[in-house]
């Protein structure tokens, strides 16, 4: 369980996380969304101790992270890749990394074994690729087998397999009742991973919800309708909570209607159909309309 | 890779029962800091390099001595090479911090020991340490090799011709890799670090002694010198000096200084 209140980061006049304050329960993954510069990593190194809050407090399991005198067995920590000494073997940096807590070199071979490192576990890790970095400092939060993860882009830089096991490695130590806090770019992979999400923009909470809510809160449902009569059909959806609008290429996007509804009024008035595909939002459709101001880097429209 | 295909077999099946018994002391963070430096291969260079200047040096005097008699006792042709390898200490404690956060590596030593002062103090004592032996061994060996080529032995009888110079020397190279290290935790830049330890240890003395030609109204800024590490290095390792203590003090407070300074920057500022 993490637990912010009213948590505030200034860089002399510039405020990079404004006040925020969530709860990060135990027994589900949850997301942290946000555009670059929203508040995410800081806010995630508030939380372990490293930068201190201007205002504002966090806890980790009840206390702050500082207070622990067992810090990996409670929290699990992935910033980022690079936070491993470059000369230093993955066997090195990880043995080092256990003996502050009495770990022993066994449990250094097991998560070695866990995160697939066995191959290249005494290179230095100067000559890690980008994926068998992020593999390392995962292995590294491993260690303790912590209560509580927090994960920063875990699967940026890791192949297909290393992202579908990631996401299935967190579901799992979320449902033995762990709780997980992670980071990531990719939608389409917070939004099979996360149960819950928070996102930020310009340093502030803009929606802390479970997925499905944040989703239906803010996208539309819309049915996809193909007909060669749409202006007849347009007339028969007419209706005040309907909205009809061209999609192109004789196709009608309804939203406000059921798609079995529109399939039944068609049949009615004999209207055929080819096409009626039930479109249901997406979790980046939510995140584009939810961080519609809030983006810092906003890259141009190619027209 | 094949393992990380099937998380379900080899993930963790339930909380281990033993992680109770993990959990932070003092001792395992300064294991863990023994393991850390020992498992870098600069640390081996920068030890290698400075046995094999230190006792190559020391060859050399003794070599010399023969020639002709210089005047001093002969364990200073042990301890002398320290005009050199002090750089070699400086820079070594140095890195051993600034290391740690060009690559990062801090965060993850800040996360596994959030109490910054342990982590200061453990990196200290294991910096310390490994300069001590390793310049221990340096001398033993130096000892050993121009034991043959000097004509007058080393007086073992009189511990102020032996011993105690010996001792005085081991403390004062442990002195100067604290001093890199106490930079290094202030500045955290490498290259700055190493050009603080280096201005200090090498440049100030130099700079000093020039006003030495300066006259009278500059000669306090001549007498400083004597309070630079370098300068309380030859006055603590002086065969039968009369400012033996001095010297050690002086030596001790320089790294006592420089890592109060390190201590006030790591607490307060953000990692």
């Amino acid at each position: 369980m993490i637990v912010a209140e009213n948590l505030t980061k200034r860089y002399g006049s510039t405020t990079a996380v404004d006040g925020v304050s969530f709860t990060v329960r135990p027994g589900q993954v949850t997301g942290f969304l946000g555009p670059n510069g929203a508040g995410k990593s800081t806010t995630m190194r508030m939380i372990v101790g490293l930068d201190a809050p201007s205002a504002g407090h966090v806890s980790v399991s009840g206390h702050r992270y500082n207070e622990s005198r067992s810090p990996l067995t409670e929290v699990g920590v992935l910033l980022d890749a690079k936070a491993v000494h470059t000369g230093r073997s993955a066997r090195g940096h990880l043995r080092a990394m256990a003996a502050t807590h009495g770990i022993p070199n066994s449990r250094v071979d097991e998560v070695i074994a866990l995160t697939g490192l066995e191959a290249v576990a005494n290179k230095r890790a100067g000559k890690f690729s980008l994926g068998m970095g992020q593999r390392l400092g995962i292995a590294a939060a491993l260690l303790g087998d912590p209560q509580t993860l927090i994960l920063d882009e875990p699967v940026n830089g890791l192949d297909p397999e290393g992202v579908r096991w990631v996401r299935e490695f967190v579901r799992h130590l979320a449902q033995e009742g762990r709780t997980v806090l992670l980071s990531s770019h990719l939608m389409s992979e917070m939004s099979q991973t996360a149960d819950h999400v928070i996102v930020l923009g310009r340093g502030r909470v803009l929606a802390d919800a479970p997925l499905a809510e944040l989703v239906g809160a803010w996208t539309r449902n819309e049915v996809l309708v193909r007909t060669p009569r749409a202006a007849d059909l347009a007339s028969a959806l007419a209706a005040p909570d309907v909205t009809v609008t061209d999609a192109g290429n004789g196709a009608l996007s309804v939203s406000g209607i059921s798609a079995s509804a529109i399939g039944d009024l068609a049949a009615e008035r004999g209207i055929p159909l080819h096409e009626l595909t039930p479109r249901t939002g997406s979790l980046e459709e939510a995140y584009m309309a939810l961080t519609e101001g809030a983006v810092q880097y906003k890259s141009k429209e190619i027209a | 890779m094949s393992t990380a295909t099937a998380p379900a077999t080899t993930a963790p099946t339930a909380p281990r029962p033993a992680a109770s018994t993990y959990h932070l002391s003092f001792a395992r963070v300064v294991r863990s800091e023994w393991i850390k430096l020992l498992s870098l291969r600069s640390t081996w260079w920068s030890l290698g390099i400075t046995v094999v200047l230190s006792v190559g040096i020391s060859l050399m005097m003794a070599a010399a001595l023969r020639d002709f008699d210089a005047g001093f006792a002969p364990v200073m042709v042990i301890v002398m090479p320290m005009q050199f390898t002090m750089l070699v200490a400086g820079i070594l404690g140095a890195i051993a911090i600034t290391g740690e956060y060009s690559t990062g590596m801090i965060r993850s030593t800040l996360t596994a020991e959030p109490r910054r002062g342990a982590v200061l103090l453990a990196k200290a004592l294991v910096v310390m340490v490994v300069l001590a032996l390793a310049t221990a061994i340096t001398y033993a060996i130096a000892v050993v090799a121009t034991a043959p080529i000097l004509t007058t032995g080393i007086d073992w009888g009189e511990p102020t011709q032996s011993i105690l110079p010996l001792l005085a020397g081991v403390f004062a190279m442990a002195t100067f890799a604290l001093i890199g290290l106490g930079f290094g935790f202030i500045i955290r830049n490498g290259a700055g670090a190493i050009a603080a330890t280096v201005g200090v240890l090498f440049v100030l003395p130099i700079v000093l002694s020039m006003f030495s030609f300066a006259g009278e109204s500059w000669q306090w800024i001549v007498d400083l010198t004597k309070y630079l590490p370098v300068s309380a290095a030859q006055v603590a390792t002086a065969a039968g000096g009369d400012d033996v203590v001095r010297g050690l003090v002086t030596l001790a407070v320089w790294p006592a200084a420089l890592l109060l300074g390190a201590w006030v920057s790591l607490r307060s500022r953000d990692a």
